[in-house]
């Protein structure tokens, strides 16, 4: 029977057997990742001609390529031919793609250039180029693709928020340009990929499942995320379209908290901001930081990380991530954002193990879950903290104290947008 | 030189270490550490400049003691309770490179059951390279580089001493 989203994602629940289903994620894979717009990597893992990346776009691996004009392309990362994988690494550099099957090689533009004996072929080399996305738009060296073609402008997508939240982070540089190519470290998490985006944009989880890094070391989360609406101003964000924010700017006390120095021991990039963007300006994004963000459907930016959540199966997913580096900045500068990232996000880290951990703990809860329970009452997910004193603004933006589940209700607004679009077969 | 009295004293205390770690005897493991103690864990092999690259876990000192401290709150929830693991060393060479620090390499595997969550039992294959100097007449530890089999692929929690 097909899925209806309608009745299992409601304003102020969602049903648990979204979590674990495996028929909603084979759909969700096809309407969010296939026939949507989703984030790839950025340009600066791919600086010379010829550089490539391997990326997942959901389920379907591929390959993000800077071609001979310095255009960025995104193709299958699967022969034309009989399906091989054409890239095993996760990066390289190549004039060509070769296929180990039967020697058939692609340009950087997915054009079939060359097979084997080929009088064997009546057919047109034009017809057997790789697969390729549809549509790539670049904003700032972030790389978006739609594979299928047909979800609109990327513009529709982001709306104005997406753009300003990475103009936000960029802007904190600078040159105004950051870097991506330090790679990027695969968290394998056994959960639905759906319980990121929410612990992402979650502010009301962080004094309980973090209160050992509260307790263990000084983090300005205590400062913008812990004690709830009694001692922080943040805000609970959600733009539409299922781009959502956790808006600490409020709640600092400090300028440069969100890096955890004081301007001493990081003069040179103050400085260097300030000669770009002017005293004024500086001041404030100084005291501001990068924002924590999640742009729907997998990309997170979470201050000075950059993360894709990837979905693997309705109970598996990798959280990859990796740590923005500041273009223009003193020696040593970006080495603390790489130990800054180290200490937060990861396997090893001290905080995203404990966010791993209970969306495992999520997982094993909501597994016995079965659809047809929906309407039994059994098995719903609660998601109505703040719906009372939630605000929204002129521009239809929601928003409420952080701790308040405004981010995760604008997820799961914007996956019922796209889902039910799906008609029945 | 490496004297079979050498050998012998850098065997077992890598076995005590592994011991420490495998049982979360916290404190005793962090007593066989030097000031300056490095512990390295790379998204990739053991080469190049670790302070220029990303890492699973690249902890000076300070940063270890914090770990440790994290994992004493007995609020760390990805260690409640504490994984069940034991690892196998083997493979053991010891060389005294004659700067005053004893060299150690060793191939591990771990076995950990992911009590806290799924129940897996996650299997850590690696090679560790080790550091070790003399302080006060006793072996003290001031690197341990950790070279997972998996290193490139990505991993689950690793939130024990490895």
């Amino acid at each position: 029977m097909a899925i209806d989203y309608g009745q299992l994602v409601q304003g102020d629940r969602i049903h648990a057997s979204l979590l674990h289903d495996p028929e909603a994620f084979a759909e969700e894979m096809e309407e969010i990742f296939f026939r949507g717009w989703a984030f790839v990597g950025h340009e600066s893992e791919i600086k010379s001609q010829g550089d490539w990346v391997t990326r997942h776009l959901g389920n379907e691996s591929v390959i993000m390529v800077r071609e001979y004009d310095d255009s960025v392309n995104v193709l299958a990362n699967r022969c034309a031919h009989r399906g091989t994988a054409l890239c095993w690494e996760h990066r390289g550099n190549s004039s060509f793609f070769q296929c180990t099957y039967h020697n058939w090689r692609f340009g950087l533009d997915g054009a079939l250039r060359t097979v084997p004996f080929p009088d064997g072929y009546s057919k047109p080399k034009e017809e057997l180029g790789l697969d390729r996305a549809g549509q790539i738009e670049i904003h700032r060296g972030f790389v978006f693709a739609n594979l299928d073609g047909t979800a609109g402008a990327l513009s529709e997508h982001l709306g104005a928020a997406g753009y300003q939240l990475i103009d936000r982070l960029c802007e904190l540089s600078p040159t105004g340009r950051i870097d991506l190519s330090k790679g990027w470290i695969a968290h394998r998490v056994q959960s639905n990929w759906k319980l990121w985006p929410e612990s992402d944009s979650d502010g009301y989880h962080v004094g309980f499942v973090h209160a050992s890094m509260s307790a263990s070391t000084d983090t300005h989360y205590d400062e913008v995320a812990v004690g709830g609406d009694a001692v922080s101003s943040s805000r609970a964000v959600d733009y539409g379209k299922g781009h959502l924010e956790l808006d600490w700017r409020p709640s600092y006390q400090t300028e440069l908290s969100w890096l955890g120095v004081n301007r001493d021991k990081v003069k040179g990039y103050c400085e260097a901001l300030t000669a770009r963007v002017g005293s004024e300006s500086a001041e404030q994004m100084l005291w501001d930081g990068p924002p924590h963000a999640f742009l729907f459907p997998n990309l997170f930016l979470g201050e000075l990380v950059v993360a894709i959540v990837e979905p693997v199966g309705p109970g598996e997913m990798i959280h990859r991530h990796t740590s923005v580096q500041f273009e223009g900045v003193e020696e040593g500068f970006n080495q603390r954002l790489l130990r800054q990232t180290e200490a937060a996000v990861g396997p090893a880290s001290f905080i995203t193990s404990d966010d791993a951990v209970t969306a495992e703990r999520i997982q094993a809860g909501v597994s016995g879950t079965r659809r047809s329970w929906a309407e039994e009452n059994r098995g719903w997910i609660d998601l109505s903290r703040g719906l009372h004193r939630e605000q929204v603004d002129e521009a239809g933006t929601r928003s409420s104290d952080a701790s308040d589940e405004t981010t995760n209700r604008g997820f799961w607004h914007r996956y019922l947008e796209i889902m039910s679009r799906r008609v029945s077969m | 030189m490496t004297t079979p009295a050498l050998r012998a004293e850098v065997e077992a205390f890598l076995y005590r270490e592994a011991r420490l770690a495998d049982e979360f005897q916290l404190d005793e493991w962090e007593a066989l550490l030097t000031d300056d103690f490095h512990y390295w864990v790379p998204a990739g092999r053991l080469e190049g400049e670790p302070a220029d690259q990303l890492a699973y876990l690249n902890d000076n000192r300070t940063r270890v003691a914090t770990r440790i401290r994290q994992l004493k709150t007995g609020k760390r929830l990805s260690q409640l309770p504490l994984s069940p693991m034991r690892r196998v060393i083997s493979n053991i060479e010891v060389s005294d490179p004659g700067d005053g620090e004893v060299s150690a390499t060793a191939n591990f595997v771990i076995y950990e059951l992911a009590a806290q969550s799924s129940r897996e039992l996650r299997v850590w294959p690696g090679h560790v390279q080790y550091r070790l100097r003399r302080v006060d007449q006793t072996l003290r530890m001031s690197a341990k580089w950790v070279e997972l089999v998996t290193a490139d692929i990505g991993q689950r929690n690793l939130t024990f001493l490895i």
